[in-house]
């Protein structure tokens, strides 16, 4: 694929970051974004690190370095459309037509809506950890807090993730006989 | 159960579409201006092509940046006097303006030209004494003002956006000047004329004798290297006019591709340190600022600083930012980056310099502050609790711990006056050894709710440990309450002109504010709420009420709403005031003479720090503290 940026030296390190990293900037767009507006955001993360490619650092925390980037710009994205990918809603309308989901779904599918039912700020962290598999320095760095306080904040989240989880598996138990009788 | 999570993740087998989204990119990198000089041309620095400009210095703030900003209530009852502000540790002069007033400065020798927009005043003030000199009425809003050619020029926005030239000699607008829409950006007095570009992007060239000699397209945003900068608004680039009037070949890239969503692009270009700096945004989401090589446009370092930037200029080898947002000054040391950042006694605007003082125009209250010991300032430390989507939840604290035995005082601001009302007293108790902490970024506008819990997760991350004093004003006393509910380590609270619960929707009904139009439902916590909260028992306590005389009880006040409806608003508050004393056995009720509604904390300034540390006193004395 041809770079437009140029046959520079600074062209070839860039389509060189694209190459590496282009997958995981996506996906960590499409998490948050969905599918609509991933690309879009994803390829504004390329934008910016072309414009600041001197502060991109080399070989893998450039791969950190750009997630930050791109969680700056979901954030925009949230603020200025205030669009939400909901996996919860997803889910619900899956629910609305019946259980259709297998079983191994099942788990899942509860884990993201035991996911959607905690904060904000414990599903990032979440999400950043188990997703995005950021280290708890790099999720440090990315938010500007300290390392124990990830620490913390991480054992909090799980604790109530599973909390939720195990609410909600009581409910889908509750629910599945009704429905198979019915 | 994290291994589950992971299995779950919706996007781990989503493929990327890699040549779109290369496309994608592609796309934007090429929209991406050429740094530096086009093809084809010889390079030369700017530097080179400066001539020698004998420009009056002009400070341009731009834009109607405070013009959306509420009157508070949109009421005059709350114009307050002009109030003598106790002064800052480094802050050498304060001047007091009125309320609302300050919108924006120019500077001609030794006097400072201010247009008190929302009070219809030009005044002047000699910047060696610290004294008003003058005021004129301008009898119509206006803000924007530059100074050039022995004259004052104001941007007006009635009759369609025009500008004005005052005269000082002779005390009064001499020249109007239409201009085709609202003035949007500048004005700036640059080589032998007035810059200023209206709402449609049209840039007026207008001549000392109130002429438009030509208009093109493009938005002024300052001058810097002898230079004046414009943005293009299709383009977004910068392009610079040299002196003889004719464009630069040079263009700086407009770097801030992440706030350009807010419609805001640059906001103001200056010259520090022979570099150029530009500002992005606006109020309140403008945030970052971004240095230039002058010579081929390179971008050279960019610092995010805070919220609401609004100007910056260069003093004593820094680059000095004002925040509108956190009330905040931010020093950028040129030579090492280092960032400090000073709470300011109110909503910070423009910067000016004058032999050698730093003078910041503060917006709520209206005054102009003098720096001249810029060393002596009361540095805040900055603690980031919740950096979700760019609304940062922050603490900003100062004074550093001498004696463990004292509390750490937690500051709530009201909700619609915001950090600055607490610096006054914040710099006093820090001196003293107190930790103080305001609490919040609420221009976010978080309920009591997420405050309380976003305080409490910031104390806990910066290891922040108790006991608190929770020193609260307005609706912050909402989340003050919220934290304080059943804990034993808040041992005491000072309560200031605490709004009573459902105050905002009664004055809404009263008034009569349609749904929608009057107080923001954030201002308030539900009573079901109110009333599941525990009492403090004998926690010391003590509400602090305004002087009624100069705001319910006022005549202003009384001839705006009509007696009836000022004596139910009283009653209303009255009881609010007696519900908050209530909430302990062991409080005290007081009223600060000679202070406005959301003013005491500057008009009264020691009687608040009175009150916290004889609440702090008691608190220890009934072994609370140890």
């Amino acid at each position: 694929m041809g770079s437009t940026v140029g046959q520079t030296q600074a062209g070839a390190r860039f389509d060189s970051l694209f190459e590496a990293h282009h997958t995981a900037v996506f996906r960590f767009c499409l998490r948050r974004l969905g599918p609509a507006d991933a690309e879009d955001a994803a390829a504004e993360v390329f934008a910016v690190a072309w414009r600041r490619l001197d502060q991109v650092p080399e070989g893998e925390p450039a791969r950190a370095w750009l997630l930050g980037v791109a969680y700056r710009v979901v954030g925009n994205q949230f603020r200025g459309r205030r669009r939400r990918w909901r996996i919860a809603d997803r889910l619900r309308m899956e629910r609305s037509g019946g259980w259709t989901i297998t079983a191994s779904d099942t788990q899942e599918g509860i884990v993201l809506e035991a996911l959607e039912q905690l904060s904000g700020r414990d599903r990032e962290l979440l999400r950043l950890s188990a997703w995005d598999g950021l280290s708890r320095g790099e999720i440090a760095q990315l938010i500007g807090i300290k390392e124990n306080a990830v620490d913390q904040r991480l054992h909090r989240a799980r604790s109530r993730l599973r909390s939720s989880f195990d609410q909600l598996q009581k409910e889908v138990a509750q629910v599945k006989p009704k429905e198979a009788s019915s | 159960m994290i291994e589950l999570l992971e299995r779950a993740d919706p996007a781990v087998n989503v493929e990327v579409d890699k040549r779109s989204l290369r496309s994608r990119v592609d796309e934007r990198v090429g929209l991406l201006p050429t740094v530096g000089p086009a093809a084809g041309r010889t390079r030369r620095p700017l530097l080179a092509a400066v001539g020698a400009i004998a420009a009056v210095a002009a400070l341009v703030i731009g834009y109607t940046v405070f013009r959306d900003e509420p009157l508070v209530d949109g009421l005059p009852f709350l114009a307050a006097p002009s109030s003598e502000l106790g002064n800052l540790p480094g802050i050498a002069t304060v001047v007091p303006l009125r309320t609302g007033g300050v919108k924006t400065m120019a500077v001609d020798g030794v006097d400072i030209w201010v247009m008190e927009a929302l009070h219809n005043t030009l005044t002047r003030v000699n910047a060696n004494t610290g004294s008003i000199e003058a005021t004129f009425p301008i009898d119509e809003y206006s803000e924007g003002i530059a100074v050039g050619a022995g004259f004052v020029w104001l941007l007006s926005y009635d009759e369609g956006g025009e500008v004005l030239r005052f005269d000082p000699a002779a005390g009064r607008v001499d020249r109007r000047i239409p201009i085709n829409g609202e003035p949007a950006w500048g004005p700036v007095w640059f080589g032998d004329r007035l810059w200023v570009s209206n709402d449609r992007s049209e840039l007026h060239e207008i001549s000392p004798d109130g002429k438009v000699l030509a208009v093109s397209a493009g938005d002024v945003k300052g001058e810097g290297l002898g230079l004046l900068w414009v943005n293009d608004p299709e383009t977004g680039l910068i392009h610079s006019i040299g002196p003889d009037g004719r464009q630069s070949e040079y263009v700086i890239p407009t770097h801030s591709g992440l706030d350009t969503a807010d419609g805001w692009g640059v906001r103001e270009v200056v010259e520090a340190d022979s570099n150029l700096w530009l500002m992005d945004g606006g109020y309140p989401f403008g945030t970052d600022i971004s240095r230039f090589d002058p010579g081929t446009g390179e971008l050279r370092s960019f610092a995010s600083l805070t919220f609401g930037l609004m100007d910056m200029t260069e003093y004593e080898g820094s680059l000095w930012v004002t925040s509108h947002t956190d009330h905040l000054l931010i020093r950028v040391d040129l030579a090492t980056g280092e960032v400090n950042r000073y709470p300011l006694p109110g909503k910070a605007g423009g910067l000016a310099v004058v032999d050698g003082t730093l003078w910041v125009s503060l917006y709520h209250p209206g005054v102009l502050v003098g720096i001249n010991q810029p060393a002596n300032l009361i540095e805040a430390g900055e603690i980031v609790a919740d950096d979700w989507n760019r609304y940062p939840h922050r603490l900003l604290c100062t004074g550093q711990q001498t004696d463990s035995t004292k509390p750490t005082i937690i500051m709530e601001p009201a909700g619609w006056i915001g950090y600055g009302q607490w610096s006054v007293v914040q710099a006093q108790l820090s001196a003293e050894g107190y930790v103080a902490c305001v609490n919040g970024y609420v221009a976010d506008n978080r309920p009591p709710d997420t405050q309380a819990a976003d305080l409490e997760e910031a104390l806990v991350d910066s290891g922040i440990d108790g006991p608190y004093v929770m020193l609260a004003a307005g609706d912050g006393v909402h989340a003050a309450r919220l934290f304080a509910d059943g804990r034993s380590d808040v041992v005491g609270a000072v309560f200031v002109d605490p709004i009573p619960i459902g105050f905002a929707s009664f004055l809404d009904a009263e008034l009569g504010f349609a749904e929608g139009e009057g107080h923001p439902p954030w201002l308030d916590i539900e009573q079901s709420v109110s009333a599941s909260l525990s009492d403090f028992g004998d926690l010391p306590l003590v509400v602090i009420g305004h002087d009624l005389s100069t705001t319910f009880k006022s005549g202003s006040f009384v001839d705006a709403v009509g007696e009836t409806t000022a004596t139910a608003i009283d009653d209303y508050w009255q009881e609010g005031l007696d519900f908050y004393s209530a909430l302990s056995t062991n409080s005290r009720r007081m009223v600060a003479n000679n202070s406005n509604m959301d003013r005491v904390v500057w008009d009264q300034p020691a009687l608040v720090e009175l009150q916290v540390l004889s609440v702090i006193e008691e608190s220890r004395s009934s072994a609370r503290v140890r």
